[in-house]
Parts: structure tokens; C-alpha cells; sequence
């Protein structure tokens, strides 16, 4: 019940797009692509809707391969959003919804009752070149999703709009979430994916960097973050003193720690209080995706070495 | 897979999108009426026209004139160059009236009574004199004919003075045998006669030029419509939905569906205006209405092969314009993508008109030949047809060729565009679209 994206290779002339690029969604999961711009996301994405042929690999869908599935398994929304600006809203989303199948009233009926909840139902029969980017991204969506695709992939949905109708977006993933669907979405906003996914991967230059469940990922760096608070005078040489601890943020409200694997927070918690001071916050938690991520594409010079050295050796 | 729906759908938004648009309503209206106001200039001449006939004043002073030059120059004046068109009701366009007084006259003709004044004087030589008093230009039809008529006075008169009877005269002036043929003895069949061979000529000129509009028109069109899908991203939304093949096939369909309801309003409309022309021409002009006919030439043969040089040419280029627009990503260079087509297309035009015309010999050896290439001879056979010089075999291997060149095309543009549509940014140069034709993307 998976899809299953194996060893992709995609070349463009001289840009080696992806260069093997292996991960897992588990069906019903909300799963978050992340990586710079150029990093392959779009080409992944293109590749698992059957637009782009990979050099290698393949991608299956519940053991077959994706491409053989009915088109209407997939809604994809494209980055850059795609609207025929001078058609009607309410007629262009039954235009799509009819490509897949769906029958002309059906696709009415859903369509106006999606513009409804997305608070845009009055624009049903305005041009969409009328409505604003908020609301032609909400649009978007609606196109995407309105012939009840299986697996619904979106290329950065929270760009460019507002904390409302990100609200609005997210309550929707959650709501096609709990309807079975798998939703995967591409972003550079990780607290976004923070939020959202239960899985994620990184992909950096056509590599995945790191894949596997949220939780997983966070501890992948091996590290653990500390938030300490003390009474005081906000000295932070102590800190500084301990043994396998880095401070990665001082601040005056909370200093944030990074503890080296191998190394129990809590002595950071036994320094404090032997220091003498009040202990007003003292906070164990995993890695930020962004930390993760900072560290792991930083890293990524090193990790090269690695694999070629590796590949040079089978 | 619904590709047969798919296809449909994306013909059917073509189609109901671009048929609302103003400019195409406005557009279609303006040549509707064009039309029918082409339709109704021969009617809108003839009632121009015939309101006042000239009037010619005729002074002879020799009174040993035998023949009549009312009666000669009546005759000659009101020749026309269309016989047959004269009914009995029409009013003559001239009428001749002998006068007494020569000053009076010459007066009348200057108060503007009479467009003209002929004088007849017998000169001392015993030979007949003329002159003519007009305000008209000397050189003009009228002067000309009047010329004839005088030539032809005098001679009857030279005749008579000669002794000649009046009726070995009539022997003298019939016409003489004559006649026009091939210069090569090899051809047998009848040489055209020039007011049905000018007839067929236009006719093909014509549908020659229609069907280049419809090509370059709606091929510009869908080309432009490819580059809109694309540079509004909407591409990658239906891409999903739709394979590339079917998006092409149903743009094609569409656009297609679109130029044949113009064209439909426009035939109509001049079908309406030909039909209804006679009973209005009555109507106006109280002549008798003459049966309804179809315009000299126009053939249903040749209205057929317009027909279907028109569709299958049509389809042909369009193809090849979408998967030309499928290469570009912005409005500014359609036309360079295009210039292929257009110059492709341009050529055959030109080369057929020229050739339908008579600027260039329809039977050489090289126009017969490119009537036979796909993408050249729906702008040449149809002169070929219209001037006989086409046998019916060659006209349906060369639609036989341009069906099979449609499948070409179509497979072609389908690579292309499957390809294309994903492009954004630079253009392809030509070794990258046959890289493309050959792997796919």
C-alpha cells in the first residue's frame, strides 16, 4: 500500500536532475518533499505523474507501476498555478473534473459546494483573471482535487498565500487526509511540513539527503535540542563550559543547546541547579526539520565524497 | 483511458470558449455582411444604372443619305458587352433621335439635353463628313463607338455612291469566318471560351485564397492558444488529465469546428443573398424575375474539392502549428516558430494563384508535380481543376497523399508536442526538437 519511487535518474543535457533518488510513501499519509529550488523536486513529481520519462527507475503505486493507473488516480497542482484567465471559474473546474470522467453535473454540485467552503462562491461565474492570487491558488486547489484523485501531489500550495487561507488549505489536507487520500506536497517552508507530515524526505542536487518519518528524520542529526532558562545575569560562559554541548541560539528570553549524541541532557539540567540559580525552563526536544535540514544539505559535500568513495569500491 | 471523451471535451472548451469571444462574433458579422453586400453589387449596379438613359442628337444635312444612321448608330451605341443581359424591358442605354436644326442642337448639347451631337456633312471630295460635339472625353466608349458607327455610315454610303445595291451590301458586312485553337496540333479539346474560362479562373482564384486564410488564420490561432495553455501553466494541469495526443486532437477539432461555423455563416449568408437576389432585383427594379442559378463556373465538382482541399488542409497545418506553439513559451515568438508554415504556405498560395491566373503555365511540368505535395497542393489543384487541366487521377492521389500526410503530421506533432509542452525558457534549437521526435522526453 505504498509509493514506491526507486533509483530515479533523470538527466537534462548537462544538468544531472536526479541522480538516484529512492524513497517510500506510505498510502494515507501526508508526506512533505523538501529542498531548495533546483534541488528535483518538480522533475520527482514529474516523473511519478507520468509527464517525464526517467533515464532509470520507476515508480509503482500499490505494486504497479504508477503510470498504468487511471488518470484520475492523480491530482497534481503545478507550482506555477495554471488557470485559463479569461474562462468562468465554476465552468473551467468542470471542465477538468469532465477530462477525468466525472459527470458534468457532479463536478458542478462538488465544485460549488468546495467554492462555498473555501468562502469564494460568489466568484463562480467570474473570469478567473478577476479573483485574486489568493483566491485563483484556492481555485487551483479545488482543481486538483475535484475528481477524488487517490494520490493528490501539489508543488509548494503554501506559496503566496495569506495565514486565513493557509489555515483554510491545511483544515482541506487534513479533511482528504481523514478521507484515505495520500497527499504529498512539495515546500521550502519546513515548519509548514513541521505541522503537517507524518513523513518526509530531503532532496538536495537530484539526491534524497534523508527520508523516514518526521520523528525519525528529526533525530536522524544524532543530536538533541535543550531550552534553558535560568534566574540570573544571563551569563552564558557555564554553558559554554559543558562538555559535548554547543549553544546553537543565546537569547534573553531562552538559550538553545544542541547535546551531542551520547551525552544525557539532563547534565545540562544538574549544571544549572548546581550552579546555584533558579532553573525557570528546562525543555528536551528533538531537532527542527529545519535544523535538519541546514545541517544535512550543509553536509552534503562530505556525503559525496562518501558515496563516490563507496561507489568506487563495489 | 476515454480518449474519444477527452478529445471532445478539450474540443468542446475550444470551441464554446472562442465562438463567445467578441472579436470572433464581431468578425464574423462583418463578413457576413461583406457578403451578402458582394452578393447584391450587381443588382445595386443595375438599379444605379439604368436610371436615365443618354440621349444622342444625329444632324444630317446631305439628304441622298440611303442608309439609316438612327437605325446604325442606335444599334452599335447599345451593344453591350454581356449579350443576352438586355432584356426586352430594359431600357436601352442610349437613344437617338434625328435633329433638324445643328446650332439649336450643339446648344442643347451644351445645356446638357443631349450627352452628344453627331453631324453629317458631305464634304467637296463627295465623301461623308462627321463630327462629333461632346463635353464627354474624346477618346471615351461612347466617342469610340460612335467612330464605328460613322466608319460604317460611310462606307454604306461609298458603297451606294460606288452603285453597289443596298442588297448585295448585306452579303458585303456579314462576319466573317473565324476561329481560335490550340497551337498544338496534339490537343483536340474545345479552347474555353473566355467569359466561362474567366468565370472558373476567379472561382479557383477565389477558393484558393479562402482556403490559405483559413489555414494561416486558425493555424496562427491554435498555435497562439498552445503558447496561452502554456505560458498560464494551465498545461500542466490538463496534462494530467489528458495525454498530450488527445490535447492536440481536440485543439485541432475545436479550432477547426470554429473556422467552419465562419465559414458556414459566410457561405450562407451568400447563398441567402444569391437566392433572394433575383426576387429583390425585381422587387426594385420591376424586371422579371430569371430562374436562380448558380454563378458561371461554380461547379459542384469544384465546390467539393473546396470542401475537402479546404479540411484536409486545414488539419494538416494545424498540426504542425500546435506542435510548433508547443515549442515556445511566450506570445512574442509564436511567429518565429511559425515562419516554417507560413512560408511553406505562402509559396503554395502564391505559386497556385499564379498558376490559376495564367502568370504561370498551369501545365508545366513542376506545377504538376507540386500539386501532387502534401502541404503545397490544396493552394494548386484547385486551379488545375477549374482550368480541366487535372485529370481525376491525379486529384485523388494527391488527396490521398494529404490524408496519409494528416497521419504523419499528426503522429509528428504529437511528439513534439508531448515533448514541448513541458519546455519553458530557451527555445529548442533544431537539433534538439529531432533529439525530442526521436526520444521523447
Amino acid at each position: 500500500m505504498t509509493l514506491v519511487i526507486d533509483g530515479l535518474r533523470k538527466r537534462f543535457g548537462d544538468v544531472q536532475a536526479l541522480d538516484g533518488v529512492s524513497f517510500s510513501i506510505r498510502a494515507g499519509e501526508v508526506f512533505g518533499f523538501l529542498g531548495a529550488n533546483g534541488a528535483g523536486k518538480t522533475t520527482t513529481m514529474r516523473i511519478v505523474l507520468g509527464f517525464l520519462k526517467p533515464d532509470e527507475g520507476s515508480v509503482t503505486w500499490q505494486g504497479r507501476p504508477a503510470r498504468s493507473w487511471p488518470r484520475r488516480t492523480w491530482g497534481y497542482m503545478p507550482e506555477e498555478r495554471g488557470l485559463y484567465l479569461r474562462m468562468p471559474v465554476l465552468e473551467q473546474l468542470v471542465y477538468y473534473a469532465s477530462l477525468y470522467g466525472v459527470p458534468r453535473g457532479k463536478a458542478r454540485k462538488d465544485a460549488l459546494d468546495w467554492l462555498a467552503r473555501f468562502r469564494i462562491a460568489e466568484y463562480a461565474d467570474r473570469k478567473a483573471e478577476s479573483l485574486s492570487k489568493g483566491n485563483q491558488q484556492k481555485v487551483q486547489y479545488i482543481a486538483t482535487i475535484l475528481h477524488d484523485p487517490d494520490v493528490i501531489l501539489m508543488d509548494e500550495p503554501f506559496v503566496g498565500l495569506d495565514p486565513v487561507n493557509v489555515a483554510l488549505l491545511k483544515s482541506a489536507f487534513t479533511e482528504m487526509r481523514d478521507r484515505g487520500k495520500t497527499l504529498i506536497f512539495s515546500t521550502h517552508q519546513l515548519e509548514q511540513a513541521e505541522e503537517l507530515c507524518e513523513s518526509v524526505a530531503i532532496i538536495d542536487h537530484g539526491r534524497i539527503v534523508t527520508a523516514g518519518t518526521t520523528r525519525e528524520v528529526k533525530r536522524s542529526t544524532g543530536h538533541q535540542v535543550v531550552r534553558v532558562a535560568t534566574a540570573g545575569d544571563g551569563d552564558l560562559a557555564w554553558l559554554r563550559s559543558l562538555p559535548n554541548v554547543t549553544v546553537t541560539r543565546p537569547g534573553v528570553d531562552y538559550t538553545e543547546l544542541r547535546v551531542d549524541t551520547g551525552t544525557n541532557p539532563q547534565a545540562v539540567l544538574r549544571a544549572a541547579m548546581a550552579r546555584g540559580g533558579d532553573v525557570l525552563r528546562f525543555e528536551v526536544a528533538d531537532s527542527s526539520l529545519e535544523e535538519v535540514f541546514v545541517e544535512r544539505v550543509g553536509e552534503l559535500d562530505v556525503e559525496e565524497r562518501t558515496l563516490a568513495a563507496a561507489e568506487a569500491r563495489s | 483511458m476515454n480518449a474519444i471523451g477527452n478529445i471532445i471535451a478539450v474540443a468542446r472548451r475550444e470551441y464554446s470558449t472562442r465562438v463567445r469571444t467578441r472579436s470572433y462574433i464581431v468578425a464574423t458579422l462583418l463578413m457576413v455582411v461583406a457578403v451578402a453586400v458582394i452578393a447584391f453589387v450587381p443588382v445595386i449596379i443595375r438599379s444605379v444604372d439604368r436610371g436615365d438613359s443618354e440621349r444622342v442628337a444625329i444632324h444630317v444635312a446631305p439628304a441622298d443619305l440611303k442608309t439609316d444612321p438612327v437605325a446604325t448608330l442606335t444599334t452599335l451605341l447599345n451593344t453591350t458587352s454581356e449579350p443576352g443581359q438586355a432584356s426586352a424591358t430594359d431600357k436601352p442605354d442610349f437613344i437617338v433621335s434625328r435633329v433638324t436644326d445643328l446650332a439649336t442642337a450643339r446648344q442643347d448639347v451644351v445645356d446638357g439635353a443631349y450627352t452628344a451631337l453627331l453631324g453629317i456633312e458631305r464634304s467637296a471630295t463627295g465623301d461623308l463628313q462627321f463630327t462629333l460635339f461632346t463635353n464627354a472625353n474624346a477618346t471615351g466608349r461612347t466617342a469610340a463607338l460612335v467612330r464605328q458607327a460613322s466608319n460604317t455610315i460611310a462606307f454604306a454610303d461609298r458603297l451606294d455612291q460606288a452603285g453597289v445595291a443596298q442588297s448585295d451590301q448585306a452579303t458585303l458586312f456579314v462576319p466573317a469566318d473565324f476561329e481560335v485553337a490550340w497551337p498544338d496540333p496534339a490537343k483536340t479539346d474545345p479552347i474555353q471560351d473566355s467569359v466561362a474560362m474567366v468565370g472558373r479562373d476567379v472561382l479557383a482564384f477565389g477558393m484558393t485564397v479562402l482556403i490559405f486564410m483559413i489555414i494561416l488564420m486558425y493555424g496562427t490561432w491554435i498555435a497562439m492558444s498552445v503558447v496561452e495553455e502554456k505560458s498560464s501553466r494551465v498545461m500542466e494541469v490538463v496534462l494530467n488529465a489528458a495525454t498530450p495526443f488527445q490535447l492536440l486532437a481536440g485543439k485541432v477539432f475545436g479550432v477547426g469546428a470554429v473556422a467552419i461555423t465562419q465559414y458556414a455563416a459566410i457561405v450562407l449568408a451568400g447563398g441567402v443573398a444569391l437566392l433572394v437576389q433575383n426576387p429583390v432585383a425585381s422587387a426594385v427594379l420591376g424586371e422579371a424575375g430569371t430562374a436562380t442559378a448558380l454563378p458561371e463556373g461554380l461547379t459542384l465538382e469544384l465546390l467539393l474539392l473546396f470542401g475537402v482541399y479546404g479540411i484536409l488542409g486545414f488539419l494538416v497545418y494545424a498540426s504542425l502549428f500546435a506542435a510548433a506553439g508547443s515549442l515556445v513559451s511566450r506570445q512574442e515568438d509564436v511567429n518565429t516558430v511559425i515562419l516554417p508554415m507560413t512560408l511553406v504556405s505562402t509559396g503554395g498560395y502564391l505559386i497556385g494563384i499564379y498558376a490559376a491566373t495564367g502568370l504561370l503555365d498551369i501545365r508545366a511540368g513542376w506545377i504538376v508535380a507540386l500539386s501532387q505535395v502534401p502541404l503545397v497542393s490544396p493552394f494548386m489543384m484547385l486551379g488545375r481543376v477549374a482550368t480541366n487541366v487535372a485529370a481525376p487521377w491525379e486529384v485523388i492521389v494527391s488527396v490521398g497523399l494529404l490524408v496519409v500526410s494528416i497521419a504523419g503530421a499528426l503522429w509528428l506533432a504529437a511528439r513534439i508536442y508531448a515533448a514541448g509542452v513541458l519546455l519553458y525558457g530557451q527555445r529548442p534549437g533544431l537539433r534538439a526538437i529531432v533529439r525530442l521526435i526521436r526520444v521523447g522526453m
